[in-house]
């Protein structure tokens, strides 16, 4: 398994930060053995690529846009999951197959759907072709599923006798919620934050026919792809090792509270 | 009265759970609803609570009929049989929860909690959180949460159901305590005769959501209406085609009885001992005897007895007179 996970994770994410940093290995003097390496980091390289003025509101639109749709989404996931879990009403096994939609439909197809009905010629009127908004209603599309399957089975474990307590002890429906079902949901809705928001910063698909080809509009994605368009391939790497930072440090962060506040309700 | 419940009925689809139960609970008793899994006792005291509707009847409480009051001002204390935590809050906190719902004020909240921490014994648990606690230690914090509202009512559903035997007991006997020193109306729901028994004043025995037949422990043991009753509140054996408690048969030598056999077999559990008899006319009934007693038959297996039913007002008697002699 570690064999498989090196191969088709790691390795590809070493040779683009090996790329993305301009890390080279040459060897000195006669020998050929490691002690004989001297490995050159370019950081230099790796700087000026990621603050271009571009480079910077690529990533900065696409922190700030993953950021907004992963806590969107988390609440309407919330919303969504309880209804699915709660409620019992005709059609339900439609919109449970409806959720996972966005998993099976390839995002080019998304972008497509996307652009004729919220683009130049929309029947609906709204135009969103080339504006931020455009770019969150794609990436809301997309990620939707993450946010309402992880909130969904942990939802469905709670027995509801927490809840009849606090209603015998007299609390409303509102405080119920926030005070008593809310908390134990905190992990598993961060948890569908986390895993939202890598996904919202990595899409590409959905969003570059809706995004046009204007700089307010381009993503970190966007920019990369057309880096590599103009062959600028270290630079590409760059700026893509700076994103998998990012995306890795905030993954890193929602599981760690998410674990801290698990602990405390293991039984 | 305190709880007057009149023909409180609940239906999940076809089934009837609660079927025109009818009763009256006295003011600070402690009344246990008995009965096996499926006879609609949860259910009963869900809908005493308010946490299921009603499909017809009432419930009236120390005279205000609260049928159509929101289980949130009924002022019932509800102890659910998983204890229902609320796992991110510490002990205090849950304790503090329905005091804070009523908006007290901070002092009185914090006396409060400390007093009814202490009457459960779990001061030094105060700053725990429920998945620290013991199964024994989750079911006081649910009962002092409870009892922080000040309830007209206590309601326990299966309150000793998932803790083991050893606890069970201890925590029979301080519900016991506890109750006599705070006398609220309580209620609670078991399957465990002997727990009902043990525990409660007064018994209420479902069957198919149905009342059997209510009363004190020994009235029911005693004089049970229904051969389901008479089954349920103890081992019961089958003696010249009646159903007899196997207590209330006595072997003797043979040819002293009603009729004779011979012993089929032991079962020597130290306090008790029950002995299985084949009887001449081919039923097997079995006799529970106190150590002393089968000590002194001198018993085995293929032994000769003779079988009769004792006369229990008779030996009552007897068993009177001796100790007043005794004591004299």
């Amino acid at each position: 398994m570690a064999s498989y996970l090196s191969i088709i994770v790691l390795l590809p994410i070493a040779a683009l930060v090996a790329r993305g940093l301009s890390i080279g290995v040459a060897t000195h003097g006669w020998g050929a053995a490691f002690w004989h390496w001297r490995v050159h980091v370019d950081l230099g390289a790796f700087w000026s690529a990621v603050t271009q003025p571009a480079a910077i509101s690529a990533i900065r639109l696409s922190l700030w846009l993953s950021l907004c749709v992963a806590a969107i989404n988390a609440v309407m996931g919330v919303a969504i999951a309880w209804v699915l879990v709660r409620d019992r009403f005709f059609g339900k096994w439609a919109i449970e197959a409806l959720i996972d939609l966005p998993f099976a439909l390839p995002t080019i197809v998304v972008g497509v759907v996307l652009l004729s009905l919220y683009g130049m010629a929309s029947p609906l009127g709204i135009n969103l072709f080339e504006t931020w908004m455009g770019l969150m209603v794609a990436l809301l599309f997309v990620t939707l599923p993450f946010s309402v399957r992880a909130v969904q089975p942990v939802l469905a474990s709670l027995d509801g006798e927490a809840e009849a307590a606090a209603t015998s002890l007299g609390a409303g429906g509102l405080r119920t919620f926030v005070s008593v079902v809310l908390p134990s949901l905190w992990p598993a809705v961060l948890g569908g934050f986390g895993l939202a928001f890598a996904r919202a910063v990595g899409e590409f698909g959905s969003i570059s026919l809706i995004a046009g080809g204007l700089g307010r509009t381009t993503t970190a994605s966007a920019y990369i792809y057309s880096l590599t368009q103009g062959f600028l391939w270290t630079s590409a790497a760059a700026v893509s090792t700076a994103l998998l930072l990012v995306s890795l440090v905030i993954l890193v962060f929602s599981n760690v509270l998410a674990r801290r506040v698990q602990r405390r309700l293991a039984p | 009265m305190s709880i007057s419940l009149s023909h409180l009925t609940k239906r999940y689809g076809p089934h009837t759970v609660v079927d025109d139960v009818s009763v009256e609970i006295a003011s600070g008793s402690l009344t246990a609803v008995l009965g096996p899994s499926g006879s609609g006792k949860s259910t009963l005291l869900k809908l005493i609570g308010g946490l299921e509707t009603l499909d017809g009847g009432r419930v009236v409480i120390e005279g205000d009929d609260v049928t159509h009051v929101d289980p949130r001002h009924r002022d019932i204390g509800f102890c659910f049989q998983h204890y229902a935590p609320f796992r991110h809050m510490t002990v205090a906190k849950n304790v503090a929860f329905g005091l804070k719902v009523r908006k007290r004020p901070k002092d009185e909240i914090k006396r409060k909690v400390d007093d009814l921490l202490e009457l459960v014994k779990l001061e030094h648990k105060a700053e725990s959180y429920p998945a620290q606690l013991s199964g024994g230690e989750r079911q006081r914090m649910a009962l002092a949460r409870a009892l922080a509202i000040q309830p007209r009512v206590l309601l326990l559903d299966e309150p000793f159901g998932a803790l083991d035997a050893m606890v069970r007991t201890e925590l029979r006997h301080w519900v016991k305590e506890l109750h006599r020193e705070i006398r609220v109306t309580t209620i609670l729901v078991t399957h465990d005769q002997d727990e009902a028994m043990e525990v409660a004043d007064q018994l209420l025995i479902m069957h198919k959501g149905r009342i059997e037949q209510t009363g004190s422990p020994t009235d029911l043991y005693q004089r049970p209406s229904t051969p389901f009753v008479h089954e349920f509140l103890g081992p019961t054996t089958v003696f010249k085609g009646e159903v007899v408690r196997p207590h209330d048969l006595a072997l003797l030598a043979p040819g002293h009885g009603v009729i004779d056999g011979t012993v089929a077999s032991i079962t020597d559990l130290g306090f008790e001992v029950q002995v299985t008899v084949l009887l001449s006319d081919g039923s097997t009934p079995w006799v529970q005897l106190s150590r002393n007693e089968f000590d002194r038959l001198r018993l085995q297996v293929e032994s000769p007895v003779s079988m009769r039913e004792r006369d229990r007002r008779l030996e009552t008697g007897s068993a009177l007179t001796r100790a007043t002699q005794l004591r004299r």
